[in-house]
């Protein structure tokens, strides 16, 4: 950020230098002033320590079994207790916390980077392919986003991986709206319409004008979506259409706790708390972003 | 392809099903609650309504094995000779006495006069010869348990008179009375076979203490009493309702609210707490049963023998009984249960040892280990409630001797289907004895004849097969024994299974049920039970 606004400052200009910032570093300024922005942060960036550091967080592996330690309620060796087959909660959760970050981040990142290519085409080129693409996406908005992915998974075969690519499927559509619409009233700029007086080749005039000037609520849109990906992973998950055995996946581990949720609630309530924590954290962050990157949310 | 598409069909029909086993719970609870209140004041017998977990695929016993389909027969035909309460003895059933000739060939069974079929016919020599010679003519595909008990051993029935029957069998088949007394073997009314042709297997008529009234579908059976009965003072029920409730939790939930009386498929974590409630009691069914893991001989590295006896060594037996049967299971060694007679007690097992088993892989030239698909079953069985839970344990100790297991699970049908084609590598599955024989155990199971039917492990040795016909060929029991307890040795030292667990399993009831007896073979006779006044 610093960087950029030094570089705006560069050239020698008249206005008073306090007030020639960068949209982004403006950006920054107002986020930093919204304190559950920055609490949403914290636990973002706390969960992202959590998954790198795993092996050094946890005191025990993902599969440790022990059934002469089973269903045991916290105590200081099981700060999270342990699950049915003896094995250490707190570790389990720990290690899941890599699991859903990556497919919550990996999805989004898959379904940005279909969903920009074809909003942009369909934004930009209109006509048939718009109609195309556009109806492509009606069809598919129009199943229940779960459904659909259920219906992937079915297809491919339940796995980790193939949970992660009908998440990132099903979420393609919101951004390849948001794109096209974000195109659409671009493409009209007056820079726009110069570039391609001067015979700018489309795909420079996409690249390096539209899609730079398109990526403020593809941010925001994004961190909203990875914490929706994180449960529909769970969901997944929850289903049995998720990570298989031994994985410690959070919803997963909530299918295998139900059966003892009266007699054991703890292998219950830390993997759901862990959900619900993540999922706040990004929510939390990507409202902070969208207050903070859209222009009109400014007094 | 049409695998997945299959998949994909099955994961609608179980969204489609979920919602649909909403509505009808609820309707169904209303219904029958509204019933049993109205029995209390009434000097009626009352319906019981009996909790499962699955549907019975067929109510024509004959055309199947699964347990299920026997434990609604069981109570609307019966059999020439009838188990005891609680036991595999052999009793007089529709045949009051029976006599065999020295050589062992020739069966002269006295049937019981005076008794009619549910749709008034008499019951005689002629339906009894009319029964055996349907199911003799039938494919092998059709009465595929007939062809596998009785196939090529019986050569004639032949009615002597209006109520003697006589067998005579090709060779001397030890279990023969046994076999007889066997659910699928109930005798059937010739004049509704007739009838109804192909559509039989929905309009069941025998003799029984219970009359067939309707099926729906994946929700019940519905029995009424047969007023006719020749067991004088029998049924004490005026009507009996089977009901499906999949979930092994949500059938409990409808014991505790009313909605059924008589359960099985209890988990074993939930006994405690039924015994703790004074509205409940449970019962348990005598163990004749065994689950195990099946090796499939033919596939990859579980062709060598030693591979097989490594994973024999890694598995933990004693902790999946602690964990998942709640202590009420013992270690299985042999394919058969301790009750039957015949059963090997100087088998060794192979005992929990990680070390001995990545000695013995190492030996087999599978030092580093290798991968292999592990099947758990998607429902729960009587020797197993929860398939996947017990699979899970089971990968953990394989993966400590370098065995890195994959978990897979299909829809049950087509789980039967493709293990016992050899498609799995290991496969979760137990069996319960139809007719407490050591041949209804071994021979079924494990030999050679029996591949591509219920021998799913494709286990193959030839003398092991020829000690089972021997058995099966004498009348002497002390040499059926000796006979049986040679062959489980050379069973355990090829090692085709990891003979897991067997288990007594539990059944729940409302307080005020009495005369229930659980038994062993799975099919319970309801004609004795009542509700307490």
């Amino acid at each position: 950020m610093e960087i950029s606004t030094q570089k705006q400052m560069q050239p020698p200009v008249i206005k008073a230098e306090e007030k020639v910032t960068s949209p982004w570093a403006e950006a920054w300024y107002s986020f930093k002033k919204n304190k559950l922005a920055l609490v949403g942060t914290g636990i973002v960036i706390f969960f992202i320590l959590l998954a790198i550091f795993a092996p050094l967080i946890a005191p025990e592996g993902i599969n440790d079994q022990k059934m002469s330690v089973r269903l045991q309620a916290p105590s200081a060796d099981h700060w999270f207790g342990t699950d049915d087959f003896g094995r250490d909660i707190f570790s389990r959760v720990v290690y899941g916390a890599r699991i859903s970050l990556w497919v919550g981040t990996f999805a989004v990142m898959g379904s940005i980077i279909v969903g920009c290519l074809l909003g942009i085409l369909a934004g930009y080129y209109g006509k048939w392919v718009d109609s195309l693409i556009s109806r492509i996406f009606d069809i598919m908005l129009a199943f229940p986003s779960i459904l659909l992915a259920i219906a992937i998974v079915a297809v491919l075969g339940p796995s980790l991986r193939n949970a992660l690519i009908a998440i990132a499927i099903i979420n393609i559509p919101n951004f390849g709206r948001l794109i096209r619409s974000r195109v659409l009233s671009v493409k009209e700029e007056e820079y726009i319409m110069a570039a391609k007086a001067v015979g700018m080749k489309d795909s420079r005039i996409l690249f390096q004008h539209i899609l730079p000037n398109s990526m403020a609520p593809i941010i925001v849109q994004g961190t909203l979506a990875i914490a929706t990906a994180i449960i529909e992973a769970a969901a997944l998950g929850f289903l049995g259409l998720g990570a298989d055995a031994p994985n410690p996946e959070w919803g997963k581990m909530l299918a295998d706790a139900k059966q003892f949720m009266i007699q054991a609630p703890w292998t219950m309530i830390f993997p759901g708390l862990a959900i619900m924590l993540t999922v706040l954290g990004f929510n939390l962050m990507g409202d902070g972003l969208r207050d903070a990157l859209d222009p009109r949310m400014k007094n | 392809m049409k695998r997945r598409f299959g998949l994909m069909f099955f994961a609608f029909i179980l969204i489609l099903s979920l919602g649909l086993a909403g509505c009808s719970n609820e309707s169904g609870g209303k219904k029958t609650g509204g019933e049993s209140g109205s029995d209390g004041g009434s000097s009626s017998g009352g319906t019981l309504v009996f909790g499962r977990g699955g549907d019975s695929t067929s109510l024509d016993p004959a055309v199947t094995t699964e347990g299920e389909a026997f434990k609604v027969t069981k109570n609307i035909y019966e059999t020439l000779i009838e188990f005891g309460e609680q036991d595999t003895e052999i009793n007089p059933g529709l045949a009051e006495s029976w006599e065999e000739s020295p050589d062992g060939l020739k069966h002269t069974l006295k049937l019981r006069k005076g008794v009619k079929f549910h749709d008034g016919t008499d019951f005689n020599a002629e339906a009894v010869v009319f029964n055996f010679e349907r199911w003799k003519a039938g494919n092998k595909e059709q009465f595929y348990y007939y062809n596998s008990q009785f196939g090529d051993v019986i050569k004639e029935v032949k009615a002597v008179d209006e109520h003697t029957v006589e067998f005579t069998l090709n060779r001397i088949l030890a279990p023969f009375y046994k076999n007889l007394a066997m659910s699928p073997f109930g005798i059937a009314s010739p004049d509704a076979v007739k009838e109804h042709g192909d559509k039989f297997i929905e309009n069941p008529v025998g003799t029984g203490p219970f009359k067939f009234k309707e099926w729906k579908r994946n929700d019940r059976v519905t029995l009424v009493k047969n007023e006719d009965y020749w067991k004088e003072g029998l049924p004490k029920l005026d009507e009996v309702i089977f009901r499906v409730i999949p979930e092994n939790s949500a059938r409990l939930n409808a014991l505790n609210t009313g909605e059924v009386d008589i359960i099985d498929g209890v988990n074993f974590s939930d006994v405690e707490a039924i015994e703790g409630n004074p509205d409940l009691q449970t019962f348990y069914r005598p163990s004749l049963n065994v689950a195990y893991l099946g090796l499939t001989n033919t596939r990859g590295p579980l062709k060598e023998k030693k591979v097989r006896q490594a994973l024999n060594y890694a598995v933990n037996k004693q902790s999946l009984i602690d964990a998942f049967y709640a202590g009420a299971a013992e270690p299985a060694i042999n394919p058969m249960p301790k009750s039957v007679a015949g059963y090997n007690d100087a088998v060794k097992d192979y005992e929990y040892n990680p070390e001995k088993a990545k000695e013995l892989l190492k030996e087999a030239g599978f030092e580093n280990g290798f991968e292999i698909e592990l099947w758990a079953m998607p429902v729960p069985r009587p020797y197993m409630p929860d398939g996947k839970k017990v699979a899970e344990a089971i990968q953990k100790d394989f993966a400590d001797i370098g065995v890195k297991a994959k978990i897979v699970s299909y829809e049950w049908a087509t789980y039967l289907e493709k293990a016992r084609m050899g498609e799995a590598d290991t496969f979760l599955l137990g069996w319960t004895g139809d007719n407490g024989d050591a041949d209804n155990f071994l021979y079924v199971l494990l030999d050679q004849d029996n591949i591509d039917s219920n021998n799913y492990a494709r286990y193959e040795n030839q003398e092991v097969h020829d000690l089972f016909i021997k058995a099966q060929s004498t009348n002497d029991q002390a040499e059926r024994e000796k006979l049986y307890k040679e062959a489980q040795v050379l069973i355990k030292e090829d090692a085709p299974w990891i003979p897991l667990i067997h288990s007594e399993p539990a059944l729940a009831g409302r307080a005020d049920v009495t005369g229930f007896k659980a038994h062993p073979t799975g099919s319970d006779e309801l004609a004795t039970v009542e509700f307490k006044k």
